[in-house]
C-alpha cells in the first residue's frame, strides 16, 4: 500500500507541476493575444515598412530612430514538451506561440515609440532575435528570448496616405 | 506571389503597400542525427543533417510569410529578409518577414 | 503608391496542436521505443551474469581490493574466519572470500565483484554478538550467491554508454544524470530480501538457530518507522528496517528456524582491538 502511495508522489509532483504550468501558461498567453489583438486594431492605420526608401509623394520633416524590445520567458511547461521533441524531431509547436506573440509584441512596441515621439511611420524595420542563457543551475539551458525591432520613423507634413 | 529581396520590383511599380508580413518555423533534428552531427563534431565536414534542418526550415517559413501576404490580398513581398537564432540547443528558429505591396 | 491598412491572417505562424495532445503522443511515442531498449538490456545483463564463472570474475576484479588496501584493523581476520565459516555451508562455494575493514563510523556492508567483503569499523562497533555480525556477513554472501552485484555493474556500463552518446549530441543534459541515479541506487528490494533469506539459513547452519538476526536492525535509527521513513525508503530500494524485520520473522517461522538461543558473544577485546 505504502509503495503505491509513494509511486503516486513521484509521478503525481512533476505530472501535477506540469499541468499547473500549463493552465497558468495558457491563461498568460490567452490574455497577451488579446492585448495583442485590441493594440493592433488601435494602430491598424500606422503604417510599418521594411522598404528603405518612402513613397516618393511623402513630404518629410522629420526622422528618430525607434526601437521596441521585449523578453519572453519560456515555462516549465513549453520546456517539457521542447525536450520531447528534441528526442523525436520536427516542428516544436511550443515555442511558436512564443516567438510569435514576442514578434508582434516589439512590433507593436516600435508603433507606440514612433507614436509617442510624433512620428507618423516607420520605413526600414529590422527584427532581431537573441536567446538569454540561464546563469544559475545547469549549462545551456534557455532562461527566455529576446526580441528587438527597430526602425526609422518619419515626421510627415501632412498625412498624405 | 512575386518574392524579391530588393526594394522595387524591375519593371513594375508598386500601387499599394498593406504593411509587415512575417512567417516563422521553429524545428528540432530528431536525436539520430544529433548523434551524428555530434561524431562529426569530432572529424570535422558538413553537418548534412543540420542544412537539411535548416532548408526544410527556410521554405516552411517563407510558405507562412506568402500565406500572410494572400490573405491581405498582396500579389508580391518585397525586401524580404531572413533571420536565424537559436532557441535551445538542437533547435533554429528561421523567420522572413518583408513588405507586401501590389504591384501591376 | 498609397497605403491600405490591411490586418493579416494571425494563424500562420502558429501550429493548429492542441499542446495536451502533443504532450500526450510525445510521451506515449518515446515510451513505446524507449521501453523494448530497457527490457533488451535486462535481458542481456542476466545472460552475460549467468555465463561469467567465479573463477573469471576472481581474476578480472583481483585489483580491485588488493590484500593491502583491505585495511589494518586487527579485528579484520576474525571477520574473514567467520566470513570462511560461514562460506563452508554454502554447498558449491566458488569464491575463495577475503575481508577488509573501512575505517568509518557509519555502520555498512559491501559485495565487492571477485570476493571479497567489505565492513566499516562503525558495524563492527555496533554489533552486540557474534551472531548479529554473523546474519550481516551471510547477507552478503547471498549477494554473491545471487550475483546482484555484477547486475548493478552491467547496468551501470550499459547506462554510461548511453550517456557518452546523449552528451555528444548535447541534447536533454538533466536526463541522463537522473536515470544514472536511479541505477546508483544499488540492489532492489528483492535482491535485499533475498539475500537476508540467505543469510538466515547460513545463521541457521552455523550456530542451530537465527538469534540475533534482526538485532542490528532494531538499533538502526529508522526501525520505528513513520510515514516519512515510509516513503524515503520506497525511494531508496532499502526496505526499511521495521519491514525487513518482519520478513525476516516470517521467512524464519516459514522454514521452522528457532529464532530463540544463546548468541555467542564477541571476544572480550572486540572494542579495545579497534583503538
Amino acid at each position: 500500500m505504502e509503495s503505491w502511495i509513494g509511486l503516486g508522489i513521484q509521478v503525481g509532483i512533476p505530472v501535477g507541476l506540469l499541468l499547473l504550468a500549463y493552465a497558468v501558461g495558457s491563461a498568460v498567453e490567452g490574455r497577451h493575444y488579446r492585448s495583442l489583438r485590441a493594440r493592433e486594431l488601435r494602430s491598424r492605420s500606422f503604417p510599418v515598412l521594411t522598404l528603405r526608401a518612402p513613397p516618393a509623394d511623402w513630404r518629410i520633416e522629420g526622422i528618430e530612430l525607434v526601437s521596441g524590445s521585449v523578453v519572453v520567458s519560456l515555462d516549465y511547461f513549453k520546456r517539457f514538451l521542447a525536450g520531447l521533441r528534441l528526442l523525436v524531431g520536427g516542428r516544436i509547436a511550443s515555442y511558436e506561440t512564443l516567438l510569435d506573440r514576442a514578434r508582434r509584441e516589439a512590433v507593436l512596441r516600435v508603433k507606440e515609440d514612433a507614436f509617442a515621439r510624433g512620428c507618423h511611420a516607420v520605413i526600414n524595420l529590422r527584427l532581431e532575435t537573441a536567446r538569454l542563457n540561464r546563469t544559475l543551475g545547469s549549462e545551456g539551458g534557455t532562461a527566455g528570448v529576446e526580441i528587438v525591432a527597430y526602425g526609422t520613423a518619419l515626421k510627415l507634413a501632412r498625412r498624405s496616405f | 506571389m512575386i518574392l524579391s529581396n530588393t526594394e522595387t520590383i524591375p519593371g513594375r511599380t508598386i500601387r499599394e503597400f498593406y504593411g509587415v508580413v512575417t512567417g516563422s518555423t521553429v524545428r528540432a533534428k530528431h536525436i539520430g542525427k544529433d548523434i551524428m552531427a555530434g561524431l562529426k563534431n569530432i572529424v570535422g565536414g558538413e553537418l548534412t543533417g543540420y542544412t537539411e534542418l535548416l532548408q526544410e526550415a527556410r521554405q516552411e517559413a517563407l510558405e507562412r510569410m506568402i500565406a500572410q501576404a494572400k490573405s491581405v490580398g498582396a500579389n508580391a513581398v518585397v525586401n524580404v529578409r531572413f533571420a536565424t537564432s537559436s532557441i535551445t540547443q538542437g533547435a533554429a528558429e528561421l523567420f522572413a518577414y518583408g513588405t507586401a505591396v501590389k504591384v501591376e | 503608391m498609397t497605403f491600405e491598412p490591411r490586418t493579416p491572417r494571425e494563424d500562420v505562424n502558429v501550429s493548429p496542436v492542441h499542446p495536451l495532445g502533443e504532450a500526450a503522443t510525445l510521451v506515449a511515442g518515446i515510451a513505446l521505443v524507449v521501453l523494448p531498449l530497457a527490457l533488451a538490456v535486462w535481458a542481456a545483463v542476466e545472460i552475460g551474469v549467468r555465463f561469467l564463472p567465479a573463477g573469471l570474475e576472481a581474476r578480472w576484479f583481483a585489483d580491485l581490493a588488493p590484500d593491502a588496501a583491505l585495511g589494518g584493523d586487527p579485528r579484520r581476520e576474525m571477520v574473514e574466519a567467520l566470513v570462511g565459516r560461514l562460506a563452508r555451508h554454502w554447498e558449491g562455494n566458488p569464491y575463495a572470500f577475503r575481508a577488509g575493514v573501512l575505517p568509518e563510523d557509519a555502520p555498512n556492508a559491501f559485495a565487492l565483484p571477485g570476493g571479497v567483503i567489505v565492513v566499516t569499523s562503525g558495524l563492527l562497533d555496533g554489533v552486540g554478538s557474534e551472531n548479529e555480525l554473523a546474519f550481516v556477513l551471510g547477507h552478503e554472501l547471498g549477494h554473491f550467491r545471487h550475483r546482484d552485484h555484477l547486475r548493478a555493474l552491467g547496468r551501470e556500463a550499459f547506462l554510461a554508454v548511453v550517456w557518452a552518446a546523449l552528451a555528444t549530441s548535447g541534447v536533454g543534459s538533466t536526463l541522463p544524470q537522473t536515470v544514472s541515479s536511479l541505477a546508483e541506487r544499488g540492489f532492489s528490494r528483492d535482491q535485499e530480501r533475498a539475500a537476508d533469506a540467505f543469510g538466515l539459513a547460513l545463521l541457521h547452519a552455523e550456530y542451530g538457530h537465527v538469534a540475533g538476526a534482526g538485532g542490528f536492525f532494531t538499533r538502526l535509527p529508522d526501525a520505528e518507522g513513520g510515514v516519512g521513513a515510509r516513503l524515503s525508503s520506497w525511494v531508496a530500494t532499502h526496505p526499511m528496517s521495521a519491514e525487513r524485520l518482519d520478513a525476516l520473522h516470517d521467512t524464519a517461522r516459514a522454514a521452522v528456524y528457532a529464532e530463540e538461543g544463546t548468541q555467542t558473544p564477541l571476544p572480550a577485546t572486540w572494542r579495545e582491538a579497534a583503538q
